[in-house]
């Protein structure tokens, strides 16, 4: 059978109030938003560490809370749920062997011990089982840590920023190991962050979270590339998002009136009438630089744009340029062999150019897409 | 040496740190874990022993045990004036040491830990038992020593309500007095080195417990993360 969790939670905080509701079955959801967005809650809730004001947590046919109007209130203690939780700093039992903290959930005696070497050596741990906690690196208590979660053979794992305080090679290995853990044992996911590496590393939906509410949910390109509105644009970090007219409406595109000059965009699934201001991103990674004296390529035809090399910043994997083009500045991010014959130094003037497919339209609220 | 004041001591002493155990983890645990209206108050009064002056906490408790109190009249306990009634004063006085020192000890379990083993599908009972105690042992272990030692050196509030009788109700610290009064300054003498020797090997082992602690518990280790990569190669 293929596992479900159902979750509608209801919570009144100081700032705001978290009201969550999403549906998952095998497979990893990623939770990504800012510090304090009601994401940790959310797992505490689901594993009974918070009782919500009001809401509905089901996992298959089992009601695990309930408190609703008209209905009989439940609130399975934690210890009956038995949701196998990752924390972010391991939180193993410092006083036990490393082999005792994953036979804890299973119980005591010899097939429980059997049960957690089995557990350990899936982790590939098996060798440090009579060691102590303290002994071991960050990323094997983390491992411990997720063995001791699957001993409770829960078919559901939260994962609270369990990666976040070790290093980013070890990091890429344990979200490898929670992938293949997942498409194994069919296992139920959350997984709580706020890197968007991370998100995309595990992630196979990911669902914005702003102020205790789901802003979007779907995969993590559908999300990156089309937005649903602003504020999921803001949590996301993306670049070059500003304010455009629309001029015109065409057949396959929109014309916009964007710092005086006329850009195409790609038509956008909601309506549009002309005068409307409407939000837009233009995809910094998918901006060219365009040589004068090469022939243009096709799909730059559309939006050439002058613009001046206002700062260069050499960044991890891109570098970026950031180019004035009227009274905007315009991120333009490129790999590091690209350009390589060009004058990119500060203050040059230069020709950028992006296809229509590259201006995205951020529908002005509305529901946001179920994409995936 | 007034050995029948010597073995009254230890066996005084003995069911009192019982007592105080029994009596004082509970209550530790109890004010660690549990909010309620009222709790700086009771904690108050549960460490105003260890401020009054044994006078005082003598002429409560002869209040409490002594004829008409509803205690007494209930059920016909009388042991004032006999040698329990010094188990009692000397359980009033040590308690307080022993809920200060496991109640510390208790709030300094990580809290992270215990809801880990909620998730984990262990009962409040088996929290306490497998997790919270046994990372609070040590603090918990000072304080059933501190409170004993202090049972065992208890003298004001054992001296009133059990009545200096040699041989009875005498304790190690009222013949000291005694003899002393009496000018048996030999005797006196080596009661005393008795008395500051068991002193100061409590003390001592309560200090190497202490110091033995780990200055952080091992939860957070931030600074191996590339051991990994052997694991995974070897």
């Amino acid at each position: 059978m293929q596992p479900c969790l159902r979750v509608e939670i209801r919570r009144q905080l100081d700032q705001f109030q978290i009201d969550m509701q999403f549906e998952i079955g095998a497979e990893i959801l990623v939770l990504f938003g800012p510090s304090g967005a009601g994401k940790t809650q959310t797992l505490q809730a689901i594993a009974g560490l918070m009782t919500p004001d009001a809401g509905l947590i089901r996992l298959n046919d089992t009601v695990l809370f309930r408190r609703q109007p008209g209905q009989t209130p439940i609130n399975l203690p934690p210890r009956q749920r038995r949701i196998g939780y990752v924390f972010q700093h391991y939180a193993l039992f410092p006083h036990m062997t490393v082999l005792d903290n994953v036979a804890f959930p299973i119980g005591n005696g010899a097939r429980a011990r059997q049960r957690a070497y089995e557990l350990l050596d899936l982790m590939h741990l098996a060798h440090l089982a009579m060691r102590k906690p303290h002994e071991l690196s960050g990323g094997q208590q983390q491992r411990v840590a997720i063995a001791r979660a699957l001993a409770t053979e829960s078919p559901v794992i939260l994962f609270d920023e369990s990666f976040s305080a070790l290093d980013q090679p070890v990091r890429e290995r344990l979200h490898a190991e929670v992938r293949a853990l997942q498409a194994d044992r069919n296992l139920v996911i959350i997984y709580v962050t706020h890197s968007l590496n991370d998100a995309f590393a595990v992630g196979q939906r990911i669902a914005i979270v702003r102020e205790g509410r789901i802003e979007q949910i779907g995969s993590p390109v559908a999300v990156c590339h089309y937005p649903a509105n602003v504020r999921v644009a803001q949590i996301l970090g993306l670049p070059n998002l500003f304010r455009a007219r629309v001029l015109r409406v065409e057949s396959e595109r929109v014309c916009l009136d964007w710092q005086g000059r006329c850009i195409a965009a790609a038509l956008p699934t909601q309506p549009l009438s002309p005068g409307t201001l409407v939000n837009i991103i233009i995809r910094a990674e998918e901006i060219r630089l365009v040589d004068s004296t090469e022939p243009l390529h096709g799909f730059t035809c559309h939006n050439l744009l002058p613009g001046r090399i206002v700062e260069r910043r050499p960044g991890w994997r891109l570098h970026h340029l950031l180019v004035a083009v009227g009274s905007a500045v315009l991120e333009v991010a490129h790999p590091y062999i690209a350009y390589a014959n060009h004058e990119i130094s500060v203050g040059n003037i230069v020709q950028i150019g992006f296809a229509p497919e590259s201006v995205i339209i951020i529908p002005e609220g509305g529901m946001p897409p179920s994409s995936n | 040496m007034n050995w029948p004041a010597f073995w009254l001591s230890l066996q005084v002493t003995a069911l009192a740190t019982c007592f105080i155990l029994l009596l004082g983890l509970p209550i530790a645990l109890w004010l660690a874990k549990v909010e309620f209206p009222g709790q700086t108050l009771i904690e108050t009064l549960l460490m105003l022993p260890l401020v009054l002056p044994p006078s005082v906490v003598g002429y409560y408790l002869l209040l409490v045990l002594g004829r008409g109190s509803p205690l007494i009249e209930w059920f016909q306990i009388r042991i004032l004036f006999s040698w329990p009634a010094a188990v009692v004063a000397t359980v009033v006085v040590g308690l307080p040491l022993m809920i200060q020192s496991s109640k510390a000890a208790l709030l300094n379990v990580d809290p992270r830990l215990e809801q880990a083993a909620r998730t984990l599908g262990a009962s409040e009972w088996r929290i306490i038992t497998r997790i919270t105690f046994p990372l609070a042992r040590r603090g918990i272990i000072a304080g059933i020593v501190l409170g004993g030692a202090r049972a065992l050196g208890e003298f004001g509030a054992t001296l009133m309500v059990t009545g200096n009788i040699p041989g009875r109700t005498q304790t190690l610290p009222v013949a000291i007095y005694d003899a002393v009064q009496a000018q048996r300054y030999d005797d006196a003498h080596r009661m005393v080195l008795v008395m500051t020797a068991i002193a100061f090997v409590g003390l001592w082992w309560v200090r190497q417990l202490e110091s033995s602690r780990r200055p952080q518990p091992a939860v957070m280790n931030l600074e191996q993360g590339d051991e990994d990569a052997t694991v995974l190669a070897g």
